[in-house]
């Protein structure tokens, strides 16, 4: 063979390898068009359904509508009563933000607040001595039906207290330690006791104004005395039978606590035709209430007990000492001592005594 | 565990320490008897028992005043409590099952919050008068404080299982209860059966005798 015709051979052989390549290709490529292609919509539709922003939810409208949120029309039920054409109650989010994110927390850091600043002032100031120490001679400051009447709310607010913040913080404080079955059980009993001890604590309420409305109104003095501190920041004022504190807390424990009374039985009484949205709004003020009461409460303790020398046996034994008296109540206790109410240390009312067992005392209810 | 507890052998035990023990106790009392009274009787002895068995419930009109609080309180308390016992729901239905076999109409609802609360509020004033009186202070053993307590935990525990979803509480109440049980006879809470042996026992004296009772 010339070599001529040996090139024009290898020519040919080039180009049909080639060409079978290329149809080899063409083949594949075919063959992977007509598995793939038909596949494309499943994939676009797959990408879409996994991009909920480009395709809205099918069930979006109908639950729209049952929220009532963008039109708030009842629906019809055979159910007659009230809100009961309502499935779902919108504002009841706005409460249970509030619940959550506003009564819990805050109402923890108010009163945590005001019980560091209450120890804080003890370590500070520390406890208030009676002045000229005790002079053994005592004065009736609260009978027995005073007393009674105070302790009664004491015990009553108390139980309601520690069962209602239970119901708050529970989530918080109690599943990390009994779990949520444990919470679960407390919470029940909790709520149960709170709901029944409710409707106590209004009539506790009722006995403790009517009791002693009568010394807690203002009078000339008060001021000058709120002014000072009470002798604190400046000398010590004068003040009657009650200091313009106690009467501060006086009417605000009138105030909070009938609060309290009104909205529980708004929420525990639910048969007086009550609507939801009023009983959102009863809860706001029944636990606001309840969180200032109890702050305002820590520093009432504190100076009954811790921070003064004398101040809680005017509410155990019901007479305080005559230097105490005058010490703090001055313009009361000239009024005790102008009557000729105050005892000597011998005539202290013995257990067999006639003041004792109330059968010739001047105060009605001992 | 406790529930079985509580539910079995515990309840077997208070019941038979609850009856055993009043048992025990009445008979103890009527065992002392009394010297015979050789004087011509003025008056009759049963009469007497029975007068002054009703004539304590209301207090002598010389005190009365004094202790209005503490008979209103004990009214409170007592009546409630026996009304709770016998005609809330639960009880009712606990008696039917377990003791009588049969049962009656229970109150509704509404009047079991209204008794309790009453009930409560009975109970309390009453130990507060206790604590804060100084005679009754005085004369306060602590049987009595322990008697009061024990009382109000049961009835507490009561109203916390009323919902009765939970059996962890119906067993707390019933454990409180079994508690209350073997405690009583024992206990100045034994007055509940002895106030009318007692009563009976000054009125007769005193009617034979010719004192006004």
């Amino acid at each position: 063979m010339r070599q001529g015709d040996a090139i024009v051979v290898d020519a040919m052989t080039t180009s049909r390898q080639r060409r079978r390549r290329y149809m080899t290709w063409s083949l594949v490529l075919l063959l992977a068009l007509t598995l793939v292609l038909p596949l494309i919509p499943y994939a676009v539709e797959y990408a879409q359904v996994n991009d909920s922003s480009l395709v809205p939810n099918p069930g979006a409208d109908l639950w729209r509508d049952v929220r009532q949120r963008d039109n708030p029309v009842m629906g019809q039920t055979q159910v007659r009563g009230v809100d009961t054409g309502v499935l779902i109650y919108k504002s009841g989010e706005d409460w249970r933000i509030f619940r959550m994110q506003w009564l819990a927390p805050y109402g923890a850091i108010f009163m945590g607040t005001v019980l560091g600043l209450t120890i804080l002032f003890y370590l500070v100031r520390g406890r208030v001595p009676i002045p000229g120490g005790r002079s053994g001679k005592k004065i009736l400051r609260f009978n027995l039906n005073q007393r009674m009447v105070h302790w009664f709310t004491v015990g009553i607010f108390l139980l309601l207290a520690l069962t209602g913040f239970i119901l708050l913080y529970g989530r918080f404080v109690l599943i990390p330690l009994l779990g949520p079955e444990g919470f679960s059980i407390t919470a029940s009993a909790c709520k149960e006791a709170h709901n029944l001890f409710g409707p106590l604590f209004l009539f506790a309420m009722l006995l403790l104004i009517i009791t002693f409305v009568k010394d807690n109104f203002y009078e000339r003095g008060d001021l000058s005395w709120m002014i000072t501190g009470g002798g604190l920041l400046g000398e010590d004022t004068d003040a009657g039978r009650f200091n313009a504190a106690q009467k501060a807390w006086f009417w605000i424990a009138t105030v909070f606590g009938l609060a309290l009374c009104i909205t529980g039985l708004i929420l525990d009484f639910a048969v007086i035709g009550q609507s939801r949205e009023i009983m959102a709004i009863s809860h706001v003020i029944h636990g606001t209430s309840a969180v200032v009461m109890t702050g305002v409460l820590f520093g009432h303790i504190y100076w009954a007990t811790a921070g003064m020398e004398g101040g809680m046996e005017s509410m155990t034994t019901g007479y305080v000492d005559a230097n105490w008296a005058e010490a703090h109540h001055n313009r009361w206790y000239e009024e005790v001592k102008n009557e000729g109410e105050i005892e000597k240390p011998s005539e202290k009312p013995g257990p067999g005594s006639a003041s004792a067992i109330g059968v010739a005392s001047p105060h009605p209810g001992d | 565990m406790f529930e079985i507890l509580v539910d079995g052998i515990l309840w077997d035990i208070a019941l038979v320490v609850f009856f055993g023990g009043i048992a025990w106790r009445i008979v103890a009392v009527f065992r002392h008897g009394m010297p015979r009274d050789l004087a011509e009787p003025r008056g009759s002895g049963i009469g007497g028992a029975i007068m002054t068995n009703i004539r304590r419930f209301y207090p002598r009109h010389e005190i009365a005043p004094k202790i209005r609080l503490h008979v209103i309180a004990g009214y409170m308390f007592h009546v409630g409590l026996f009304i709770l016992l016998f005609f809330a729901a639960p009880h009712v239905i606990f008696i039917e099952e377990h003791i009588t076999g049969f049962g009656w109409t229970p109150m509704p609802y509404w009047a079991f919050v209204v008794v309790s609360q009453i009930a409560f509020a009975g109970l309390i004033l009453l130990w507060l008068h206790r604590v804060l009186h100084p005679v009754t202070r005085l004369i306060s053993r602590t049987d009595d404080h322990i008697a009061s307590i024990l009382v109000f935990v049961v009835m507490l525990t009561g109203c916390m299982a009323l919902l009765e979803s939970f059996t962890g509480l119906r067993v707390l109440h019933r454990f409180t209860v079994e508690l209350l049980m073997i405690y009583f006879p024992f206990s100045a809470l034994m007055h509940a059966i002895m106030f009318v042996p007692s009563r009976g026992f000054t009125g007769a004296l005193f009617n034979r005798r010719g004192v006004k009772v």
